[in-house]
């Protein structure tokens, strides 16, 4: 292993609103557990920050004021970003920032928040909220975590579905599809937190950054993950 | 009035018959009542001649709002008070109902926790006297919504109080004076407290740092005693000592809060210290429940704030325990689970405590404290969890039991057999 991997926090001070810190907490760990090296890096509103120096960027959800806060500095950083993901930068975006990541923000009342437009998407707030526990198919097996959003997501044709919900609401809570995700850029509304119960994402998240790095070598270790199984199908089963 | 009077005998009646037939529920008579008579609480509050306290915020209610009760009836006053922490407006009711006699209300004040949801409405109804607002920080998303949501609730209430009582260090309940034309006093901490009451703000930025202020009441000392608190607090530059039954520098706050109010009230702070000193703990807010042999030492915990307290008063104790954490995810707890992830749990790997997870969601507590570096078995049935908190200790010992509010429960319905649960919560 040569360098550290570069994990960082996006918007960590203001879009945390559900335990969000805790997908960081389950990449510092299971690289720590492997003998992986890592910085942990914070990106705030106004920080400068070039994403192509990160290895993965894990961002979360927040109240609509900090939503709105960060809008406008994640507008800036736009053109950075996408260089980023275009150049193989892992990102997990959560909830709020997942739906910056789309084109657009429809508030209830009719206000615009727009949005970067990594994924073809769009979202629409108003109508009840959506909450539970949500367990989705996806490529890396079941998820399981807990949404709490009333926007409504969007994907456009062509936007590939991060999976498909077996239990809870969703994107939309019609479609059938959660999240999204575009080369190694994924959005969810999964939070619980998303990564410490579902560790084959979060393995895959760190087997993407070694891979684009070429570090991948013979793989990642195994790791005794009872724990995590454990509590992934005891939020499964409540309602 | 006949109105009201039909209503206080159905739910009283209700209220014998769920007694009968073995349950000690709060809900039902306070509905009876409100089905009845839509305007009870407003038209019995406005009769009570020394007014309405209410005391409301994110944590420390039950116990800020027992202090008062304790203070008030210590100086003879005949209180009315939802002592059963039921502080929605069904519960309000019910306390109103269970204190009249023979076609009045047989009590000179009111002090009424309330739901800082609920208070919204209850508060600008009840007309407060008094309003005492302890602490606003994030609490369960899926119950309560934004905090900023849950602020404009209190702020509402704050405006129909004739005077406010208000945690000077919490710049969410500071920002609720900024309009607010009538009285307002202010409680607070110096510095090096203040830095240990944990908060928010602790893992996340949410907004600005209170504006330093003169306070009206200020705590300068909290020390652990026994199993309370030796503090020191200045009402109105009269000084305070006295050591409360509670634990943690949180409840020190919450008495700081509690002389506050009574000062405000007419009380004597410094005379009425005597009967805070009385005071034992409210209902799992830090009690100590006899059980085989062990002391189990009972620390609700309901969001990040509370747990991070229950953290920081673990922290504080050097002896080594049994600590079991139970955490249920039923409507009253918040069905999320993911608080869990914004508290403070890592501190507790340098501690000389040995940890249990159990609740509906012991696994979730185990996962948790695993990515904290804490290896803790799951153990999702009651009395096996309470087995192994005995098992991992001597006789004699303190052990601690830190529930969220369904899973305490629910222990408590093993640790006091013998007892109704009314009888736990007078």
């Amino acid at each position: 292993m040569t360098a550290p991997l570069v994990i960082v926090h996006l918007y960590g001070r203001r879009m945390n609103i559900y335990g969000d810190i805790g997908n960081v907490l389950a990449l510092r760990r299971r690289l720590e557990w492997r003998g992986i090296g890592l910085r942990a890096v914070a990106v705030d509103e106004g920080d400068d920050f070039d994403f192509e120096e990160a290895d993965i960027v894990v961002a979360g959800g927040g109240e609509d004021a900090s939503q709105q806060a960060i809008a406008a500095d994640l507008v800036e950083r736009g053109p950075a970003v996408h260089r980023a993901v275009t150049a193989g930068v892992v990102f997990l975006t959560v909830c709020g920032t997942y739906q910056l990541f789309g084109r657009r923000f429809v508030t209830a009342d009719g206000s615009e928040i727009p949005g970067i437009g990594v994924f073809g998407a769009e979202t629409f707030g108003g109508g009840s909220r959506m909450i539970g526990n949500v367990v989705v198919d996806t490529p890396w097996g079941e998820l399981v975590g807990f949404e709490n959003h009333s926007g409504r997501t969007r994907l456009d044709p062509g936007q590939a579905a991060l999976g498909q919900v077996r239990r809870g609401h969703g994107n939309d809570g019609e479609s059938g599809a959660e999240g999204a995700i575009i080369g190694n850029c994924l959005g969810t509304y999964l939070h619980g937190s998303v990564l410490p119960k579902n560790p084959a994402l979060a393995d895959d998240l760190i087997r993407r950054a070694l891979v684009r790095r070429g570090d991948a070598g013979p793989g990642l270790g195994a790791l005794d993950d009872a724990v995590e199984r454990r509590a992934a199908e005891s939020a499964a089963s409540r309602p | 009035m006949l109105r009201i009077r039909l209503a206080v005998a159905l739910a009283r009646l209700v209220g014998a018959a769920t007694r009968l037939v073995g349950r000690g529920g709060t809900a039902l008579p306070g509905l009876v009542a409100l089905a009845v008579a839509p305007r009870l609480i407003e038209r019995i509050a406005a009769g009570i001649e020394g007014g309405v306290v209410v005391v409301t915020g994110t944590n420390g209610k039950t116990t800020t709002a027992k202090m008062i009760t304790a203070m008030l009836t210590g100086s003879g006053r005949r209180v009315v008070t939802n002592r059963t922490g039921s502080n929605l407006a069904r519960g309000v009711a019910a306390a109103l109902v269970g204190a009249w006699r023979r076609g009045r209300l047989a009590a000179d004040i009111a002090v009424l926790e309330v739901d800082e949801a609920a208070v919204r409405h209850l508060g600008p109804a009840l007309q407060p006297r008094v309003i005492v607002v302890t602490n606003l920080a994030r609490d369960q998303l899926d119950r309560y919504g934004e905090l900023v949501t849950t602020a404009g609730h209190v702020g509402a209430a704050v405006s129909a109080a004739a005077t406010a009582v208000l945690a000077a260090d919490d710049p969410m309940v500071a920002s609720l004076a900024v309009d607010h034309t009538r009285p307002v006093a202010w409680f607070g901490a110096v510095a090096e407290l203040r830095a240990a009451l944990p908060d928010d703000r602790a893992l996340h930025d949410t907004g600005p740092t209170a504006p330093s202020r003169p306070v009206d009441a200020l705590l300068s000392r909290a020390d652990p005693s026994g199993d309370g608190t030796r503090i020191a607090v200045t009402v109105d530059g009269a000084e305070v000592g006295v050591t409360i039954q509670v634990p943690g520098v949180y409840n020190a706050y919450n008495a700081t809060a509690a002389l506050l109010a009574v000062a405000r009230l007419g009380l004597d702070p410094v005379a009425s210290a005597v009967h805070l000193a009385a005071m034992p703990p409210a209902f799992g807010r830090g009690q100590v429940i006899e059980y085989r042999g062990r002391r189990v030492k009972v620390v609700l915990v309901k969001n990040p704030a509370s747990l991070n307290q229950a953290i920081r008063l673990l922290s504080e104790d050097r002896v080594p325990r049994a600590v079991l954490m139970a955490i249920n995810d039923n409507h009253a707890d918040g069905r999320d689970v993911s608080w869990l992830w914004d508290a403070e749990v890592e501190s507790l790997s340098t501690t000389p405590h040995r940890f249990l997870a159990g609740g509906v969601r012991c696994a979730d507590m185990a996962l948790r404290f695993k990515y904290a570096g804490i290896a803790a078995p799951a153990e999702s049935d009651r009395r096996r969890a309470l087995d192994a908190l005995v098992d991992e200790s001597a006789p004699g010992d303190l052990v601690y039991l830190v529930p969220t509010y369904t899973a305490m429960l629910g222990f408590l319905e093993i640790l006091l057999p013998h007892r109704s649960r009314e009888e736990v919560w007078s």
